[in-house]
């Protein structure tokens, strides 16, 4: 774990150093030196620019990360449970799964309007399948002994269900929900640039239109850093829930 | 008592090349009387835990009846426990809480169960491990657990599947002495399948030797030794040996007829 923190770190001054050196001596707008993007991330902090438009971007990734969540998992559930709603839904469940979702931003605009509805409903359409087919793989996937034994000892469906599945399937369903999360994020900065724009990706447009390209790779590497924090806080939480699967895994 | 009548089990199978139907079953017929310790032996895919989980209520039989005490089994029941090969530990949970679910689905008020699971895994010499995870023990140990489990909710009968099949040699003999010693302490109808003659033999009162598929009695043999047994003495009874070439000729006779 030491030696990996050590090597990203490497990494990323190695990668910072050759980008300095490129900016420099290749003196282009198009690829500013770092120590200007880092001018350009103060100045858009210190004018009150960055944090309020992050703040609703990260507001409107939340809101429809949770939705996702909730409806994903119980979808899930329904699904990796019961054969019938499997049928039922899984052809398109998969099909939009592996649809591009920026095409459904039209429809979504005609549906709620240019409102955080519609960026909201983007972000819940990015982030919902992966989750639910996550859940149902890891319903179906449950050792048929554990539920054998459960049943033996005189489990009803419920206790099955409770004691059993959701347990058993709770790493598959963290999994989605870490990957949940980063389709979130995608979802998020392409509704903002697509939509009304607003937030983040509204930054970015705009950013990149008028060829301020110093702020545009500020607000870039602003949100991959908040990515990299919104996934490790998901990290966190799955650790917790599932150490008993990760020390199997490191075994 | 438990009583095995006539009993007869099909599976339908779907695969590619469409259904098709396996006779697990035919015609088993033996009773078990009460605390008693029989063995069920039989080649692979003789039905031989078919048959256990069927007396457990898990899968229904297709025709004949299986009465415990003259009652019908349609379900599992209080009165009896598995104890499964693979053990089927709950990984996410630690030993002790293993133990205690079996008193859990009981509806057994936390403060007892943690008791009454502390009290079996003293009994099975788990203590130092209550709050080990499964994955953290030996094969050995894990099974330990899983008969915890099982004797936790005081069953009159004690199903096993192939309980000591999945551990190391010496680990499954120490683990045989340790269950006739519990067995002789709490005194339970106990259903053993094996298929070590060597085990059969050592543990059971009677020894049912099964035929190939589809899975028939071929005999009940007595093991004529007297208990308690130091395992080290009955390996060198000579009847110990007798038995155990006799259904060794016995289990080849029944393959041989079969093909």
């Amino acid at each position: 774990m030491k030696n990996r923190a050590g090597a990203n770190l490497v990494s990323i001054a190695s990668l910072a150093i050759l980008w300095e050196l490129a900016g420099r001596i290749l003196d282009s707008v198009l690829i500013p030196p770092l120590s200007k993007i880092g001018a350009a991330w103060w100045k858009l902090l210190a004018g009150g620019k960055l944090l309020p438009n992050l703040a609703a971007s990260l507001g409107t990734m939340a809101a429809g990360f949770v939705l996702a969540a909730l409806v994903g998992i119980v979808i899930g559930l329904l699904m990796g449970r019961f054969r019938a709603v499997e049928h039922f839904l899984d052809l398109y469940i998969n099909s939009l799964m592996s649809a591009p979702t920026t095409a459904f931003v039209p429809v979504l605009i005609l549906w709620f309007g240019l409102g955080v509805e519609s960026r909201i409903a983007v972000v819940f359409l990015f982030a919902v399948f992966v989750i639910v087919i996550n859940t149902m793989t890891g319903v179906k996937q449950v050792d048929s002994v554990l539920v054998e034994m459960a049943r033996s000892f005189g489990a009803k469906e419920r206790e099955v269900f409770l004691k059993i599945m959701l347990p058993a399937a709770m790493p598959a369903i963290m999994a989605g929900i870490r990957l949940g999360m980063g389709r979130a994020v995608k979802g998020m900065v392409t509704a903002e640039m697509l939509l009304t724009l607003t937030g983040v990706g509204g930054m970015i447009m705009q950013y990149g239109s008028s060829f301020a390209t110093d702020a545009l790779f500020a607000v870039i590497l602003t949100i991959l850093i908040v990515a990299m924090i919104t996934m490790r806080l998901v990290q966190t939480v799955d650790h917790r829930l599932t150490g008993w699967k990760v020390e199997v895994a490191v075994e | 008592m438990v009583e095995i009548q006539r009993v007869a089990k099909t599976f339908r199978t779907a695969g590619r090349n469409g259904t098709g139907e396996v006779k697990a079953l035919a015609d088993v017929s033996f009773s078990v009387r009460e605390n008693e310790f029989i063995s069920i032996i039989g080649p692979s895919g003789c039905g031989k835990t078919t048959l256990l989980k069927m007396i457990d209520g898990l899968i229904p039989y297709d025709s004949g009846n299986i009465l415990i005490d003259g009652k019908q089994v349609i379900a599992p029941g209080p009165d009896r426990a598995v104890v499964f090969q693979s053990f089927a530990l709950l990984p996410w949970r630690t030993v002790l809480a293993n133990v205690e679910f079996s008193l859990e689905l009981r509806q057994l008020p936390k403060e007892q169960r943690t008791k009454i699971a502390r009290d079996y895994l003293k009994r099975v010499g788990l203590t130092d491990f209550e709050s080990h995870y499964p994955h953290e023990l030996s094969g050995g140990m894990q099974q330990r657990a899983g008969l915890a489990r099982a004797l936790a909710v005081n069953p009159a009968i004690l199903l096993m599947d192939e309980p000591f099949g999945a551990v190391d040699a010496q680990t499954r003999q120490l683990l045989q002495e340790e269950l006739l010693e519990l067995w002789q302490r709490e005194r339970k109808t106990v259903v053993f399948i094996t298929h070590s003659m060597d085990e059969a033999v050592y543990l059971s009162d009677r020894v049912v030797v099964m035929t190939p598929r589809p899975g028939k009695v071929a005999e009940v043999l007595d093991v004529p030794l007297p208990r308690p047994r130091a395992a080290e003495d009955v390996r060198r009874d000579p009847k110990f040996v007798d038995l155990t070439n006799y259904i060794w000729d016995s289990l080849k006779k029944t393959m041989e007829n079969h093909h």
